[in-house]
């Protein structure tokens, strides 16, 4: 015999499961990038995200199906990073959703919670890729919706046959996308998912789970404790009594005590007899509960526990911290102003060029260390302006940087879609002062999308791209996200990297060489493209970057 | 109802031959290469200023000499009854204090404009000037018509490079706020009271665009969306082949049959150096 219920302490434990799973094999998911650059993080950005949620859910305590879902939702959205972990944190948020205001997961509920997270998932990106995660979760979810309709209620042959559908779809992705075949690999964030459910399936099943890896979570903890401490407790006393009743209580003014007691708090214990009735409830308001409760009798074993005393003492520890920080933030504080700029760089060079265009506030990451929404979230937070225009300059920062200005409500947001720091120098240099956000991001965007990016590192393992071969350990020329070039000599991959971007439009080649780059040998380099472009402007910048050799930008 | 005279100096980009097919008198402006004194376009052709600026000699300019707009004024008010007269903007010489001073002892006859114009703007304003005195207005009529529509223009002027501008001294706040690190276009806006850092462009097509753009801006928000109603010119330092691509390309956004070409007066010149591309408009005046 099956089972046909899922209670919230178990949804706890099968999360905690699934991102403990997760964040062991992140590694190996991170390995499964398409492009063999040394920066692989679709793994790493999973991880991070689901740990935030795993922190929060962890803070529980013998919680209710609504607040196991809301640190879910909650904890997955402010640590999403990458783009994999961005939609990850709109499948929980989505999961969530059809939780709210249930007591227990069953078969209707796990049908419902997959499509809404689906659905939520696949809003939360502007054009939808198919062979990604996205379409492996919409395999889980049909499968789900499949076995409901055929009036299956074990929920152990749900989660068996949702892996089992998610798994032969991840093991498709490579026929829906070229470059994943090419690559010879699956879809890293589909695969992510799976890890996650087969987590989850090894709690279900009863299976002993490691959780080391969620207490050694400092970041996810960090984040949830504050927004724990204030929601979870929503009522502060613990008030229980018995009323030793003068006459038997009709069922009626049984009922309308509850509602009462239902008005102002939660976790009811009502249970009356002929004599006396006992009653449990969490309240801010014990003193009323126990008025009303007077009208029926006199009191007997009264007991009121603050239930927020310990708590209290962390929210006043971290108050005081955050008043500190504040107060710093605010000598600091520069003259409040119209229009901001948050831009994403890594590198010292790459991090001062921003800040002379103008840029108020630099996070720190790129390629090798996506920052999370939360991190974009404070770097927004800390630029006294009306109006923030953020600028991702990755890929795979994008969606975070969007799901921070959807989060933040006192600023208006502009993210720009610029996909490399060449795009985001471009974009920023581009802004006018006198016109509104709107005709700047329009223009701002015509001129981004005019530059050509080159980006030159080196290759992590074989493999095959874009009808290129490569070994490990060939340099890279990755043009706009093509391979453009491969080879053993650097400057030869750069120039024909560089060869297939400039045409009779071109007019500046601009290079910024990375921290491994010595400045004589990037001059070296420059010389070299001044010689095969003449009539072209080249300029050099200390860029500082990781990761990348040169990054270079034609315009 | 007397005949009156206009009167302008050569910040207005006409030579003083060219003034006087169209009626208006010109007053030639002083520069100064090493030290000698050069009178615009009379001893020294702007073209020929821009090249000597190119080499690198030291260029400095000056208002007029109080002589030379007296002696202009008195031999045409033997046969005009008054003068406008109308100096490159206050803002940016003191050729209007001075010439503010040297007409109170010509109090009727000669009325001093002060409406923030320079260059191609400058130059509208003295034809709008004739306009105005062939509808019968008077000298203080005019003065007010055109101190009225002082804000009704705007020049934008896309830099080659920065150096002129840091070595001018002059616009050193604009000069500061555009950086250092990367070569960069700077684009300004001459408007009013105004010179100033308008935006910044990595390259030239990029800062012709956001030229075209903020006239176009200035074309729907300020002057009611209709070509028709504006006079539009592209001008230029030393680079008259760059100005005919850009004519062009203007055209392509605003529909606009005839747009002429001038050179940018050297008074702007010492500070922005040659290669620069600039587009200007005013309102029409009816």
């Amino acid at each position: 015999m099956g089972c046909t219920t899922i209670d919230a302490s178990k949804v706890a434990a099968m999360f905690l499961a699934g991102a403990a799973n997760l964040d062991a094999k992140k590694e190996w998911i991170n390995e499964l990038n398409v492009f063999p650059v040394p920066d692989g993080d679709t793994g790493t950005n999973m991880s991070m995200t689901i740990m935030s949620a795993a922190g929060a859910v962890a803070a529980l305590n013998d919680p209710t199906l609504d607040e196991v879902a809301k640190a879910i939702s909650t904890g997955s959205l402010r640590g999403a990073r990458g783009n994999s972990g961005v939609i990850l944190s709109q499948l929980f948020r989505g999961f969530a959703k059809a939780c709210e205001g249930k007591k227990t997961v069953n078969a209707e509920i796990m049908a419902d919670a997959f499509d809404k997270a689906v659905e939520t998932a696949y809003k939360a990106v502007m054009k939808p890729k198919e062979g990604t995660i996205l379409t492996v979760a919409k395999a889980g979810a049909d499968k789900c919706r499949e076995l409901y309709s055929l009036g299956e209620e074990d929920l152990e042959v749900y989660i068996d046959e949702i892996i089992a559908a998610e798994e032969k779809m991840l093991a498709r992705t490579p026929e829906m996308l070229p470059v994943l075949k090419e690559a010879g690999v699956v879809d890293s964030g589909g695969q992510g998912l799976v890890v996650v459910l087969q987590g989850l399936r090894d709690a279900f099943q009863g299976k002993t789970i490691d959780y080391k890896a969620i207490e050694a979570a400092p970041t996810a903890k960090k984040i949830d404790a504050a927004a724990l401490l204030d929601s979870d407790i929503k009522f502060g006393y613990c008030t229980e009594f018995i009323i030793m009743l003068t006459s038997p209580i009709s069922l009626e003014k049984e009922q309308g005590f509850r509602t009462y007691l239902e008005s102002i708090g939660d976790s009811i214990v009502l249970v009356a007899d002929d004599e006396l009735i006992k009653v449990h409830v969490h309240t801010n308001e014990p003193g009323n509960a126990i008025q009303k409760a007077l009208t029926f009798g006199p009191l007997s074993n009264m007991k009121i526990d603050n239930m927020r005393l310990e708590h209290h003492e962390n929210v006043i520890k971290m108050s005081e911290a955050q008043a500190a920080e504040q107060k710093k933030a605010n000598e600091k504080k520069m003259p409040h102003k119209e229009t901001g700029f948050v831009a994403v760089a890594a590198g010292a060079g790459l991090a001062n060029i921003f800040r002379e265009l103008g840029a108020d506030y630099v996070i720190e990451g790129g390629q090798t260390m996506n920052p999370s929404t939360e991190d974009i979230l404070d770097a927004i937070d800390k630029v006294n302006a009306d109006t923030v225009f953020v600028l991702p300059n990755n890929k795979n920062i994008y969606l975070a940087a969007n799901q921070a200005g959807q989060l933040c409500e006192d600023k208006k947001i502009v993210v720009l879609k610029t996909n490399t720091i060449p795009q985001g120098i471009t974009a920023l240099i581009n802004y006018v002062p006198n016109m509104s956000a709107e005709e700047n991001a329009e223009a701002m965007e015509i001129e981004f999308t005019r530059v050509k990016t080159g980006e030159v590192t080196y290759a992590v393992r074989d493999t095959s791209i874009d009808g290129h071969e490569i070994h490990q350990g060939d340099y890279m020329g990755i043009g706009d996200g093509k391979m453009k070039a491969v080879g053993k000599d650097m400057e030869e991959v750069i120039l024909k990297m560089l060869e297939s971007q400039v045409d009779e439009e071109s007019a500046l080649i601009s290079i910024y060489y990375g921290e491994e780059i010595s400045e004589d040998k990037a001059e070296e380099l420059r010389q070299s493209v001044e010689k095969l472009y003449p009539d072209l402007d080249v300029e050099l910048q200390d860029g500082g970057q990781p990761v990348y050799y040169y990054i270079t930008s034609v315009e | 109802m007397g005949k009156i005279a206009v009167v302008t100096d050569t910040n207005c980009g006409l030579t003083p031959e060219q003034g006087l097919k169209m009626g208006v008198h010109i007053i030639p402006m002083p520069f100064y290469i090493n030290d000698t004194e050069y009178l615009e376009s009379v001893d020294m052709s702007i073209a020929d200023f821009y090249k000597r600026e190119k080499e690198g000699v030291d260029v400095h300019t000056s208002q007029a000499s109080p002589a030379s707009v007296l002696e202009k004024w008195d031999e045409l008010l033997e046969n005009h009854d008054q003068i406008v007269h109308i100096p490159m903007s206050s803002a940016l010489s003191s050729s209007y204090d001075t010439a503010m001073m040297l007409s109170n002892d010509y109090e009727g006859r000669v009325f001093v404009v002060d409406n923030k114009r320079i260059s191609i703007t400058q130059m509208q304003s003295a034809i709008d000037a004739m306009y105005l005195a062939g509808q019968g207005l008077d000298g203080a009529q005019i003065r007010e018509r055109l101190e009225a529509g002082a804000l009704d223009c705007s020049i934008y002027i896309m830099l080659d490079t920065l150096t002129y501008l840091k070595k001018g001294g002059r616009i050193t706040p604009t000069a500061a706020a555009l950086g250092n690190l990367l070569r960069l276009k700077p684009v300004l806006q001459i408007q009013g009271e105004k010179l100033d850092a308008f935006a910044k462009a990595r390259t030239s097509q990029a800062g012709k665009s956001i030229m075209i753009n903020a006239i176009k801006k200035d074309i729907d928000e300020r002057f009611g969306g209709d070509a028709d109603n504006i006079n539009l010119w592209v001008v230029h330092s030393d680079n008259l082949e760059e100005c005919e691509k850009f004519r062009e390309e203007v055209k392509e956004v605003i529909p606009i049959e005839n747009i002429d070409i001038y050179e940018l007066p050297c008074s702007i010149g010492v500070h922005i150096g040659p290669g620069s591309l600039a587009v200007g408009i005013t309102k029409k005046v009816k």
